[in-house]
């Protein structure tokens, strides 16, 4: 756990924000979770690194209940998600969690504008003046509010992805969850999609981060987490797990990533 | 071949008052009914395919008896369902002639006779529409199908639930995909209103035969083949150039 992580202001529960325990998921035949113990504190960025097929994206997935865990816990701000007799979970979970998506998946036949105030207008039931407000507020902050009205099919990778952060933000969500945000992008736009990830982080989001992209890893990850095999292997703050890494599968993976 | 002109096109009887009104009338009647059994059937057929697809534990409840639906109205002739409904309604309407029992279902519905229509054209509105229903909610199915399964991530990451998602997300996306294939189906249908006449409505067909019939001359069928066609043929390429819009769409890279 890092120093600064600590050091962030909370305000009122101070639990973790996630913490998992045991978390086992499977599809068929495999087991793409395989026991699988967290902990998020408030405030913290945490970013998961892997091979492909390691199971950082299902972990999202179980998170936020698309996916939910066939055996273990999940807690979130104290509350335990995964409970069978926890009536209210979909909407608990979604109302506190923002997810952004590999292949962006705005909607297509909405403009920039609609995409991010679609949600809280039918979901909230907020007045279309407010979210149109809000939804204005939030494309300038992610540098998009000269194009609100352009549908996603006339906006750049870098564009779309910004708009999925907006819409998700939208939702005013305590923890955002981001999968392989820039893995679709041409390279020349990954970074105009990172540097609003590390402004969300400065303003103290708690942000789960599944990524290829060691470099931002490295500056704004409070906490780097290794993941093979379904489980985690290992975890500390990105200079000593980046650097300094202690398991066999963590040298080898980052010798394969670092070394191109 | 003036006897083979003669026979189809002999404009003198193609042309004649009251032959020439009469397949007009019956042209009018055809359009009439496709387009009302033709919005009865989008609707129709939108809720089946969207009953199909049911998410959850218990939703073969629903799922099976809708796609045991589907496959029964396919594979039944829509001859056979007009036949099978058309008569039977009003029978079930009425009093039993002979043991004196009373009606089964209400008169509205076995005779109906709304919007000053008569209990024919309901008739057929409704076997067509339980047949084409069954056809287009095979084409929302690819639809709803072909919308990528990250826009119902993305919704249901929002909060939506499910219902919410298929409204605001799935099926407006779903509708656009399958617009020119629905019209397709919906020329099929057009064409097949024309098996009313079995039940002794006099539409374009019927009013064609009943000529032939006296004339021993087709020209009057003939015209209803040409008004068809005069319909039909701009509408399916209303359809290839639709097809061909969205085909340059898709290769613009976007969804």
């Amino acid at each position: 756990m890092s120093a600064e992580a600590e050091e962030r202001p909370g305000n009122g529960y101070t639990g973790p924000m996630i913490k998992l325990e045991g978390v086992e998921k499977r599809f068929g035949d495999l087991k793409v979770l395989n026991g699988v113990d967290l902990e998020i504190r408030k405030g913290e960025v945490v970013c998961v690194i892997g091979p492909s097929g390691s199971g950082k994206s299902t972990l999202l997935r179980c998170i936020n209940l698309l996916a939910p865990p066939e055996a273990g816990q999940i807690s979130l701000e104290g509350t335990e998600i995964t409970s069978k007799d926890f009536d209210e979970g979909l909407d608990f979970v979604r109302r506190r969690v923002g997810m952004v998506f590999q292949q962006f998946n705005l909607f297509p036949h909405k403009n920039a504008l609609e995409n991010v105030t679609m949600a809280p207008q039918r979901v909230l039931g907020r007045s279309a003046e407010e979210c149109r407000a809000r939804g204005e507020e939030l494309l300038e902050r992610v540098g998009i509010s000269d194009k609100i009205g352009e549908y996603p099919e006339r906006l750049s990778g870098g564009q779309q992805q910004r708009v999925a952060i907006a819409r998700a933000l939208a939702m005013d969500p305590h923890v955002m969850l981001f999968d392989e945000v820039t893995s679709a992008l041409d390279p020349e736009l990954v970074k105009e999609v990172l540097d609003v990830m590390r402004e969300l982080a400065d303003e103290g989001m708690t942000m789960i981060v599944v990524t290829h992209e060691m470099g931002f890893a490295r500056d704004v990850a409070d906490r780097v987490v290794f993941m093979d095999e379904g489980v985690v292997v290992e975890q500390g703050p990105p200079v000593e797990v980046l650097e300094n890494p202690q398991g066999e599968r963590t040298k080898r993976f980052l010798g394969l990533v670092l070394e191109h | 071949m003036d006897r083979i002109l003669e026979q189809y096109f002999d404009f003198g009887v193609m042309f004649d008052p009251s032959n020439f009104d009469k397949v007009i009338d019956g042209f009018v009647f055809t359009i009439k009914l496709s387009i009302v059994a033709g919005i009865a059937s989008l609707i129709w057929g939108l809720i089946l395919a969207i009953l199909r697809q049911t998410p959850g534990r218990l939703s073969w409840i629903v799922r099976v008896p809708t796609v045991a639906y589907i496959d029964v109205l396919r594979g039944v002739p829509a001859l056979l369902t007009i036949l099978l409904v058309s008569t039977s309604l009003g029978a079930l309407a009425a009093t039993d002639p002979l043991t004196g029992e009373g009606s089964v279902i209400p008169r509205w519905l076995g005779v109906p006779e709304w919007f000053g229509q008569p209990s024919p054209f309901w008739y057929g509105v409704f076997a067509i529409t339980l047949t084409y229903g069954a056809y287009m909610a095979e084409v929302y199915r690819a639809g709803i199908e072909a919308v990528p399964g990250g826009q119902m991530e993305a919704a249901r990451s929002l909060g939506m639930s499910y219902g919410k998602a298929m409204r605001f997300v799935i099926v407006p996306q779903a509708i656009r995909k399958v617009i020119p294939p629905l019209l397709n189906d919906y020329i099929a249908l057009m064409k097949d209103t024309t098996l009313v006449s079995v039940i002794g409505l006099i539409e374009v067909v019927q009013a064609g035969r009943d000529i032939q019939s006296v004339e021993f001359n087709s020209s009057s069928l003939m015209l209803g083949a040409i008004l068809f066609v005069l319909v039909t043929i701009p509408l399916a390429r209303v359809v290839d150039w639709m097809i061909t819009r969205q085909q340059a769409q898709y290769q613009r890279g976007s969804a």
